[in-house]
This record gives structure tokens, sequence and C-alpha cells, in this order.
């Protein structure tokens, strides 16, 4: 019944959760203003797709694991 | 009370009749009624001897009829060792058998003995029974100013296909009783009443008694509780629990006054209760109570490190009959809770509802496990129905699997840890984020496809084709620009290459600084060419065109005047001239630089905001 028995916890401890709610968001905030400074400010001519993608792929990955952290922190673990 | 006799006649008749039956002989029999609470346990302590010649390893339990289907919970345990040397106790499996050649009307429960009870050997069994909705209240009908009075049903003698020798009875009460049948040998002290000791009574030897006594326990009948259990893997699982509760005692009829209850709540609704205790584990959180309404606030939670106490008040106080629902909640932390060993994991949690004496009239346990579990499985310490649903919950795809397990009278007793087990893989955990990731990403692909695209209707109009232009003459400019501040940057270079000589007097560095510099302007000069070529050409840009020849100039310009200070200081080095003679000879070049340089920031911020 003991054979190496371990109790399961969350792969981040939860005390994590709100600080790292905070600072993936706030990262994330930066990156998606210099995707939309970059897409207000270049022309069509020297605009770079894979810029653009990139910019936005990073953007989305912080956002995505911010918006994570922030749903645990306030209590809806889903 | 006339019909409850007769049928018990009818039945103890039939026994009279019946044949004795198998060589155990129960050398003595105690057993305990406990009728404290509206729940009724009976503890029968068992002394079962081999009195034949064959080692037998089954031991019958006989109940009648009427009171078999009231069974919520029966074990039966022996204690190994004998004496000073008395371990646990084992509890031993017990099943409904139907052996023939038995009087009608009765149950049989067999416990199956873990060693055969060879000849001449003697075994002490302590069989535990719990019946549900056994103490009918009697009267059926009370007001609020009556107290609750119970009657119970027993036999005196212990029912058994096997010879009893010695028996006795204990029913133990709350303190008050009404009547009790009286029989030989039995007598009422204080808060119990002894039936016994009977010797040497035949097989089936039934005698039925009825005690009708006051009992004012709050009588919880939860007529359906579903309890739900969620697991997430990020660190809480979430129990809520749905009650359905009612009064199980003596219906009120006539009226409520609610002052009078307030007034004096033990004379008038002694039988009503007002509040529920339930115990939660210890780090139990986010607590919540509410019903269909809202959110309800009488409530009370204490506790310490073991356990914590919530104690509930209804809406209302319960009278019998009286019905009400609510809801409780809360979240226990999943290291306590989940577990894992040799690759599965397991979840062990109590099967039962956590509040104290309740009455289970049908339990609905649900546990929903996170998406991409697999190979589920149950075990539970007693019998149930299960089935699997799907519940689509928080960021799921396809639903999360639940498991559901149905009991019909559950008793406090039932209370008892059960596990479920299955396989998670790790990465599962990311298909969350990754989903959320996704539709962000999506956001960010649909801006870049609308800033891309060109929606506009007709590609040959006069607007268009200006705009178009427009576009061009800007892209153009902000090549020129660039180009304007990476000379910019060369000067500053030279400035710095300046700066390093006075303080380390390493002439040749300078020089090469210099010729490096006059490579890069001149490339810049080469690069800036054919740029204004296209912007002379262009005719959107006649307003522009201007500055920027003027921006160019002044550029130029500022060069020459920066390359003339840079071999001053050089010479003046190379002669070795004292600082203030530098200082002299550059000073008028060094007003014109300055002011050359604010123009050109000036223009520079004139054509950005163009």
């Amino acid at each position: 019944m003991a054979q190496s028995v371990k109790p399961i916890s969350s792969p981040v401890p939860d005390a994590w959760y709100p600080t790292l709610a905070v600072f993936m968001l706030a990262i994330g905030l930066v990156v998606t203003a210099s995707f939309f400074i970059y897409e207000a400010t270049s022309s069509q001519r020297n605009r770079s797709l894979a810029r653009e993608l990139t910019t936005g792929a990073v953007a989305s990955v912080f956002l995505g694991f911010g918006s994570l952290f922030l749903l645990l922190a306030s209590g809806v673990y889903v | 009370m006339r019909e409850i006799r007769l049928d018990l006649l009818l039945l103890s008749l039939a026994l009279l009749f019946a044949p004795a039956f198998s060589d155990l002989l129960l050398s003595k029999v105690d057993r305990r009624i406990d009728l404290t609470s509206h729940v009724v346990r009976i503890t029968s302590t068992l002394k079962v001897e081999n009195a034949g010649t064959d080692p037998v390893s089954e031991v019958l339990l006989a109940f009648p009829d009427t009171q078999a289907k009231n069974i919520a919970y029966l074990t039966a345990s022996t204690i190994e060792g004998k004496g000073k040397t008395k371990s646990s106790s084992v509890s031993l499996p017990i099943q409904v058998v139907h052996p023939d050649g038995m009087p009608p009307s009765l149950t049989w429960h067999s416990v199956s003995l873990l060693k055969g009870l060879s000849k001449g050997e003697s075994l002490t069994l302590d069989v535990l029974a719990v019946f549900t909705h056994t103490l009918r209240p009697f009267p059926e009908k009370i007001t609020q100013a009556e107290i609750q009075r119970v009657a119970f049903q027993e036999s005196a003698y212990y029912l058994s296909p096997y010879v009893v020798k010695v028996q006795s009875l204990t029913v133990k009460h709350s303190g008050q009783f009404e009547s009790y049948t009286k029989l030989e040998n039995s007598r009422a002290s204080g808060s119990e009443i002894k039936y016994g000791p009977y010797e040497n009574l035949p097989s089936f030897s039934f005698s039925p008694i009825v005690i009708h006594l006051v009992n004012n326990q709050p009588f919880a009948v939860a007529q359906e509780l579903v309890r739900e259990i969620e697991i997430s893997h990020w660190g809480n699982v979430q129990v809520t629990e749905h009650y359905n509760l009612i009064h199980g005692g003596a219906h009120i009829t006539g009226e409520f006054s609610r002052l009078d209850y307030q007034a004096r709540p033990h004379v008038r609704g002694a039988s009503a209760f007002r509040n529920l205790v339930a115990k939660l584990p210890p780090r139990a959180h986010s607590i919540y109570y509410r019903d269909e309404i809202g959110n309800i606030s009488t409530s009370n939670l204490w506790g310490d490190s073991t356990k914590k106490l919530l104690e509930i008040e209804p809406r209302y106080p319960m009278f019998g009959g009286w019905r009400t629902s609510f809801t409780i909640g809360y979240g226990l932390p999943l290291q306590d809770f989940l577990f894992q060993s040799r690759g599965i994991r397991f979840l062990n949690i109590t099967f039962g509802c956590p509040i104290n004496e309740v009455v289970i009239e049908n339990l609905i346990v649900k546990v929903v496990l996170p998406e991409g579990s697999r190979d589920i499985s149950v075990s539970v310490p007693f019998a149930v129905k299960q089935w699997e649903e799907t519940k689509i919950s928080h960021l799921d795809m396809v639903g999360r699997p639940v498991v559901v397990l149905e009991k019909t009278n559950v008793v406090p007793e039932h209370n008892q840890h059960f596990q479920v087990n299955y396989k998670f893989n790790n990465l599962s955990l990311l298909r969350e984020p990754l989903m959320l990731i996704s539709g962000f990403f999506l956001l960010f692909v649909a801006c870049v496809i609308y800033v891309h695209s060109d929606l506009t209707i007709s590609k040959s109009s006069t607007a268009y084709l200006a705009k178009l232009q427009w576009d061009e003459v800007q892209a153009t400019v902000q090549q020129v620009l660039n180009i304007i501040n990476r000379c910019l940057t060369i000067h500053g270079k030279l400035e710095a290459s300046l700066r390093d000589l006075s303080r380390t007097g390493d002439v040749q560095a300078c020089k090469s600084a210099r010729k490096s510099a006059d490579s890069s302007l001149k490339e810049l000069s080469k690069e800036l060419r054919p740029v204004l070529i296209l912007l002379q050409s262009s005719s959107q840009a006649v307003q522009i065109l201007p500055k920027v020849e003027e921006l160019v100039a002044k550029e130029r310009e500022l060069q020459e005047k920066l390359m003339l200070k840079h071999s001053t200081v050089v010479d003046c080095y190379e002669k070795k001239s004292g600082g203030r003679e530098v200082e002299n000879r550059v000073a008028s070049i060094q007003q014109k630089i300055t002011a050359l340089r604010q123009e050109v920031d000036d223009l520079l911020e004139i054509i950005d905001e163009i």
C-alpha cells in the first residue's frame, strides 16, 4: 500500500500564481504594444511579415500564460 | 399498535414451527441497541462455538423482512488474539444468501469466517447493524408545543437459527420514555432498559417488544444529495454538495407561531432543529453556503489543525415534515487528496456527507476528472451503482470524464474513504494554456491580415492612385531619414574618438577612426543619391522635397565642419601644443557645428510630423 505513494501537487507552486500572472501579462502587453506600433508606423513597402508574425507569436504566448495564471489566481481552477 | 402486534405474532407463530439448524452454538449473546439518535444502531457480540464435528466457515444472521429492508449498514468483525494480546479487529465479508428449508419472511446474511471454526473451537463476533427509518413517530402528527415520541419494535430474544445459551439485551435511550413491553427479567434504570439474561432458548425464538420513547434529536433526512468533486491538476479539488433536506420526524399540524418559538424554543418546538454541523477537512478554503435565492449568511466556521467545523443554519427552523434545500461548496488543496503510485494517480476522498447524523435516501457522488484522463477505475468499500458521463467545463474541447456513483440509504457509517484511479499524462496540462495562446495568436493574425489587405473597391480612381503615390513618397522619405540618422551616428563616433584622444593621447587610433568614418560617409552619400532622385521624380513629394533637400545640404555642411575640426585637433596633438591652443582653434568651428546640429534636428522633427 505504501510503496512510494507520493502526493501530487501543481507543477507551479500555488503561491506564485498572482506574481506570475502580473509579470506575464505585463510583458505580453508590452510586446503587444510593440506589435501595434510597428503596424501603425511602417508603410506598405517596408513591412516585414516575418517580424509581424514573430512579434504576434511572442505576445500571444505571454498573454496566454498570463491569462491562465490570472484565472488560476482568481480561483477559477481551470 | 394493534396492527404491529398482529404482524409479529404471525411471524413468531411461523418461527415456532421452524427446525433447528446447524451445529453452531451461540454460548453468549450481548445486544446493545442505541436509540439516542434517529439512526438505530444495534451492536451484537456473539460468542460462537462449534458444537458439531465438521469445521464451519460461515455464520448466518437472520433479520425479519420488515427490518431487513431498513438495513443501511451491516458489518461483522472478529478480534484476533486472546486475552491481553488483542490486536485490531478484522472485518469479515458478508453476503446475502437464500438457504433452503427456512421459515418465510426472513432475510439471511452470511458472515464468512477467515479460517474455519473446527470442532470445539469458539470465536467472538461483533456485528454492527445500522437501521434507518425504524423509529416511527408515534403520534405521527404533533403540534408545535408537543414533544416528539417514537415507537421502536424489536425482539427481546435474539432471532437466530442457532441455539442460544445465554443472552441479554440493553436498550439505551435519551432519558425519557413513555412505556416499554414488560417481560420477565426486564427493568428500566436511568437511561437504559435491560432485558435478560435469558438462558437456553431454542433457535428462532422471537418475542416482540415495543418501546415508546421520547426522541428530540434532529431527524435530518436528505432526500437527495448530489456531491460533485472536481479535480484540477493546477492545485485544487472543489467539492460542491447540493442538499434536499426534510425533517423526518413527526409532522407538525396546526399553526406555527414564530413568537412562541423565539420566546421559548425548547418548549415550543422541542423537536425542531435549527442548525447542522458539518466536519470538513482541515485545509478547506473558499467555503460557501447558498441556496436558490442567494447566499445564506447564518453560518459559522471554526476549526483547528485536524478539522474545520462549519455550522449552518437554514433560513427557518426545521419542523416535522418541512423541507429545505441548499448548496455547500469548498475547495481542498490537491496534495492532501491526490496521490501517485507506480504511474497511476488516485484520488482518496470520503464518500458520504460531512454533516453529522444525516440519513441520505439517495446519494449521488460525481467525480469530475480533468480532460485527458484515461483508464478510470473506482474502488469503494461497499456496493454502489456506477456509470460514466461527460461534463463540459472551463477551457474544454471534448469534455471531462465524470464517474458517477449512486447509493441509497446512506448513514454516517458510510463516510469512509474511496479511491478513483486513472492515468494522466502531465503534458496534457499544457492543453489549456495552448488553447489560450492560440486564441490570442488568431487575434494577431487577424490584425496582420487586416493591415495587409487592400479593401478599396475601385483600383483606378484618382484618389486611390494619389494615396499609393503618397505611400511611396513616405517610404522614400523614411529611407532618407534613415540614412541621415546613420550619418549622425558616424558623427557621434568621430566626436567620441576625439574625446578618446584627449584621454589617451593615441593619435594613430584617432586617424584610423577618421579614415573609417570617411569611407562610411562616402558610402552613405552614394546610397542617398538614388533615393533623392526617386523623390525628385514623384509628383506627390512637391511639398516635402525642399525640406528634404535642405536637410541633406545642412548635413553635408555639418560633415565638412566636423572633418575640419577633427583634423585641426589631430594636428594640434601632433605638434604637441597645449590644451588651451586646441580650444582656441576649435572654438569657432565648434560654434558652427552646434548651430548646424540644432537646425538638422529641427528639420528632422518637421519632416517627421508630415
